[in-house]
């Protein structure tokens, strides 16, 4: 079964961050540009989910998934889910409509085609956001870590295709991963919600466990991406 | 009665089991698990499902063979045949003990990958996997394959052609639909239905997804669009999302299907969620109620397709022309470079001015036209849905583009030459397109229409000797010039009559070589296609970008109340400024009616400017990341201007001065990329001048990039080609998800001294090395430089690379350094 998310708007001021804007405000024609791209992302996203929930374990190499062979491996997704029993797998995208509009935009527009990829990227995250919402609403009396994605920390991206497969995401949702582990529809994302019956401490998104880390552009600058 | 599942489909009806993955959980798989290493592993649980539907009253039973793909297989120690070979044989033995009659499908899903465009299997990988499993599966003694849960219309075409040149089996084909009618992929079902009809499968339909009640308006769609067997395997219902059960019982979904049966459906089963219950329940019905009387052949319009669009021949429809090289010169260079963003914007001109169907034709003397082609259609599938019409003179072409082509596409064509008609009807046949047929022959083009008609009418007998329906021959009675053979016109129109109304086929008709040596040719096309039109025409070939050959389609269509309550001819021209000052002068040149769709009517503006102010304008209009005046300006400036001149002096410097502000901080990227845009247009204009006055084109040195292999985020490689083609480098774009050999071979073959490779994944960095490594291995005297997201200086060096471009800007940059 189909399960939607609707997004009515999107975050623009942090398109705008993505695009790399530093914190001037463009120009009208910019921001005009900005509208078009958003209408056309909002038209074209068609956002889907599919979660489950499992009764984890701590295992040597990582975090089992209870009731299935899947192993969650490595230190950071140990940290992570530390004191939770269960955790939540999902994986959300905004399929594939608006990778045909960025390959078109690519040919006859770049600056579009920019433009629209950041507002894409917002969208995605947005309907993770949303999602968290959703499963708040499902799981009541637990508390949530925030979405731990695959890949990042030491949480091996490799474990894409297994993770895809357990979500049944391909025939769910229409996601499936290349065989260099990027999700396709680009679109999307793939990630594990710690639950808790008591208050989950620690383990705030931070640049430590972040592969970018290195490499950050807001981190160079002094600041970090997590809003 | 043979045991055979062609023989078994003449039956009043047929009754395929249900889910096989639910039988499997509930006997205590674990989530996760491999289900298709149980054929091996378990084998008496697999035969123990099979007899429970095959007594339920199953006549054909699927193999435990869903996933039986070499990706999906990849990591459980298993080989393909080795699962095929267990899953049948588990079948075949249940079969033997329960009903021998009964017939085992390879049940074959998809690979789990998705396609190019979207992903990265190439149409070619996909099918030599299906080759496989379909090899091993008939080995094995499978009587018929099953494709299953299909949502990309590509990759059923790859599955298909798999089987039916690897096998003798019989081939069924059902795809998922969403609650919207169409798949994740976007295929409707139209498309789907006209595509696997003309590959020739002997039954299809739907399966999973939805339960019988919600699948209703999808399975009466697809019952419009074929007469072959319908097969429907629904969900039981819609799953709980919490506890994931099914909310239809096994009754209740008997009575659903008993409800679809008014549609003429012919096989029925279940799919996620059913058990031996709900086929003994559905067994039961049809034995009870039966099934006879709801089929009824039904006339299935002319039409073509894309997987997300169908395009139907009921009415005239406008083929696009402008993607043939033949007297362009423009055209002509940019296939000798490849550059493919080139005809893709042709593409989406033609589309934007109103065509529906697009000819593609890149045959030129020079280049490799197979691959060109192949390429050309994969590449304009990839941003459009208008469906195409392959054109050329060479049949292995026309074979490689019919092969890779997605959906049911338009072939041009074949004319009453008996080698043609051989060479070029099987391959129409085989891939099930719709084709042009010339009216002519080994003497020419007769000067009659009679004899035209009679042409057209042997093109016909032939084409349905060989099983291609009627409704997907077009004939072409073929315009021939009025100012050398007046007398012919209206042969030719009369012939359009004639093979519309006596033979009841579509005709086809490029229209702008009647006014070939004369005077103001669009009044004269655009009253011919008028005429043509009300003869019978149904798709006129025309340039669709000049305003009064569309408009005379229109404006047809609102006249022969067609187009109903004139709503596309509203739509069209609602928007159009009310005065229109009529200016003879501006007509007839060719160069502005080529560039319709952007609004750029700011010339005559600037006409008036002296240079100098000019080119400070074009500075500016950079800067500000104004296309449209770029692009107008740079045309005004060449008038007095040499087109280095305008580079050097105007371009660059503003392109430099925007590279300034954008590392200060007061710009940003996306302005950057803006200028970058402008400068980008202005080039285009210079390129255009440069061939058009045979000039060699403006190039500071050749520069290969790459986003490597398995990566498919390319826009920032093309970002970086953009700002390299305005510094006036040459840039051969090898794409994305390219191969490192494919980057070796561009270097040798075009000589070049820096390359670019771009790679976003920290998975993908492994193939950036490796790239590298084959380029040094080939001692190829050329820097390489490279970026990406995740990519620092010192991994960089670790690999090898020359140079790391932390941005567009710098990559720029290196490329001064290295070829100045």
């Amino acid at each position: 079964m189909e399960r939607l998310i609707q997004l009515d708007n999107l975050n623009r001021q942090e398109a705008l961050r993505y695009l790399g804007s530093g914190g001037q405000t463009p120009d009208d024609a910019f921001m005009a540009l900005m509208k078009d791209c958003e209408k056309t992302v909002l038209a074209q996203a068609r956002p889907r989910y599919v979660y489950r929930i499992f009764d984890i374990r701590e295992c040597e190499e990582g975090v089992c998934a209870e009731g299935t062979d899947f192993i969650l491996r490595g230190n950071s997704i140990k940290k992570h889910l530390k004191g939770c029993e269960k955790a939540a797998f999902f994986a959300a995208t905004i399929s594939d409509g608006i990778d045909r509009q960025l390959r078109i935009a690519q040919v006859s527009d770049i600056t579009k085609a920019f433009v629209m990829d950041s507002l894409a990227s917002v969208a995605v995250e947005q309907v993770c956001d949303k999602f968290e919402q959703i499963l708040k609403e499902q799981t009541q009396g637990y508390y949530q870590t925030f979405r731990f994605g695959l890949g990042y920390g030491d949480l091996p991206i490799e474990q894409q295709k297994d993770f895809v497969a357990l979500l049944n995401a391909p025939k769910q949702i229409g996601l499936s991963v290349s065989s260099s582990f990027m999700l396709i529809p680009t679109k999307s994302v793939t990630a594990v919600i710690g639950l808790s019956k008591e208050p989950v401490k620690g383990v705030a998104r931070g640049c430590q466990t972040c592969n970018m880390r290195e490499k950050c552009q807001y981190r160079i600058k002094g600041g970090h991406c997590n809003g | 009665m043979d045991k055979n599942f062609r023989e078994l489909l003449k039956k009043e009806y047929v009754v395929f089991d249900g889910a096989m993955g639910t039988m499997l959980q509930a006997a205590g798989m674990k989530m996760g698990e491999t289900p298709e290493v149980l054929s091996i592993t378990q084998p008496q649980l697999l035969v123990g499902i099979h007899e429970k539907y095959l007594r339920a009253g199953a006549d054909v039973i699927y193999a435990n063979t869903f996933g039986a793909n070499r990706y999906k297989l990849e990591e459980c120690g298993k080989s393909v045949d080795e699962i095929v070979k267990a899953s049948i044989k588990n079948a075949k033995q249940a079969c033997e003990n329960v009903n021998p009659q009964a017939l085992v499908a390879l049940d074959v899903g998809p690979i789990g990958q998705l396609l190019e465009p979207t992903g990265t299997l190439s149409f070619e990988e996909a099918y030599d996997m299906y080759r496989e499993i379909v090899e091993a599966g008939s080995a094995a003694g499978a009587d018929l394959v099953v494709f299953e849960t299909m949502t990309d219309l590509l990759e059923c075409k790859a599955a298909v052609l798999a089987a039916k040149e690897h096998s003798d089996l019989p081939v069924a084909v059902t795809m998922t639909f969403e609650i919207n009618q169409r798949t994740f992929t976007g295929c409707c079902i139209e498309s789907m239905a006209l595509t696997l009809s003309g590959l020739g499968v002997d039954a299809l339909g739907v399966n999973c997804s939805l339960g019988p009640a919600e699948l209703e308006p999808v399975v009466a769609k697809l019952s419009e669009w074929t007469n072959l067997p319908i097969i429907v395997k629904p969900n039981a219902g819609l799953p709980d999302p919490v506890t994931n059960e099914y909310n239809v019982s096994p009754e209740e979904f008997a009575q659903m299907m008993k409800n679809l049966r008014k549609y003429g459906i012919k096989v029925f089963g279940g799919c996620c969620g059913t058990t031996p219950d709900f086929i003994r329940c559905v067994s039961e019905m049809l034995h009870t109620d039966g099934n006879a009387g709801f089929w009824h052949e039904k006339e299935i319009p002319a039409a073509v397709c894309s997987p997300t669009k169908a395009v139907t021949i009921t009415e005239p429809r406008i083929i696009g022309e402008r993607i043939n090289p033949t007297g362009k010169k423009l055209f002509k260079e940019a296939l000798l470079r490849g550059d493919m963003d080139y005809i893709l914007n042709q593409a989406l001109e033609q589309i934007g001015a109103g065509a529906d169907i697009l000819d593609v034709n890149v045959g030129l003397p020079g280049i490799d036209e197979k691959e060109m082609m192949i390429s050309a259609v994969k590449s304009i599938q990839a941003i459009v849905d208008v469906p195409l019409q392959v054109d050329s003179t060479i049949p292995e072409v026309l074979d490689a583009a019919l092969r890779v082509y997605n959906g049911k596409p338009i072939v041009n064509s074949v004319n009453g030459e008996e080698k043609s008609l051989k060479a070029v009807l099987p391959l129409v046949k085989k891939y099930g397109a719709a084709v042009v047929g010339l009216t002519l022959d080994e003497n020419g083009i007769p000067p009659k229409a009679e004899d035209r008609f009679k042409i057209a009418q042997r093109i016909l007998e032939r084409a349905q000797a060989i099983g291609i329906p009627k409704e997907n021959v077009y004939i072409d009675c073929l315009t021939l010039t009025a100012s050398a053979e007046q007398e012919g016109v209206m042969e030719t129109l009369n012939a359009v009559y004639r093979v519309k109304h006596e033979l009841g086929l579509k005709t086809v008709l490029g229209v702008s070589n009647i006014s070939f040596g004369l005077p103001n040719r669009v009044l004269v096309n655009h009253i011919f296609l008028t005429m043509a039109l009300q003869n019978g025409l149904d798709l006129p070939i025309i340039n669709p970008n000049i305003p009064e050959m569309t408009g005379a389609v229109r404006a047809y269509k609102l006249l022969a109340n067609i187009d109903k309550n004139s709503v596309d001819y509203i739509k069209a021209y609602a928007n159009m400024p009310k005065v229109e000052k009529i200016n003879p002068a501006a007509k007839p040149a060719a160069g502005s009616t080529g560039a319709a769709g952007s609004a750029a009517p700011a010339g005559a503006q600037t006409a008036a400017v002296p240079a100098g102010d000019c080119k400070e304008q074009l500075f500016h209009a950079v800067y500000a990341g104004l296309k449209n005046e770029g692009a107008n300006l740079t045309r005004e400036l060449l008038k007095d201007n040499d087109s280095m001149v305008i580079v050097n002096e105007v371009l660059i410097p503003a392109l430099d001065k925007i590279g300034e502000d954008f590392e200060k901080g007061t710009l940003f990227l996306p302005q950057l990329i803006m200028a970058a845009s402008v400068a980008q247009a202005a080039f285009e204009v210079i390129r255009e001048h440069m061939v058009q006055s045979n000039a060699a084109p403006v190039s500071k040195g050749k520069i290969v990039i790459a986003t490597v292999k398995g990566d498919i985020h390319d826009i920032g490689k093309n970002i970086v080609k953009v700002l390299l083609e305005n510094y006036g480098y040459d840039v051969i774009d090898l794409g994305k998800d390219v191969e490192y050999q494919a980057v070796v071979d561009a270097v040798r073959e075009n000589d070049v001294k820096l390359v670019g490779l771009s790679a976003l994944m920290t998975t993908t960095l492994v193939s950036m090395k490796k790239t590298i490594e084959l380029l040094h291995e080939n001692e190829l005297d050329c820097k390489i430089m490279v970026g990406g997201a995740v990519l620092t200086p010192e991994y960089a060096k670790e690999i090898h690379a020359d140079f790391y471009a932390k941005d567009a800007k710098e990559s720029v940059d290196i490329a001064k350094r290295v070829l100045g």
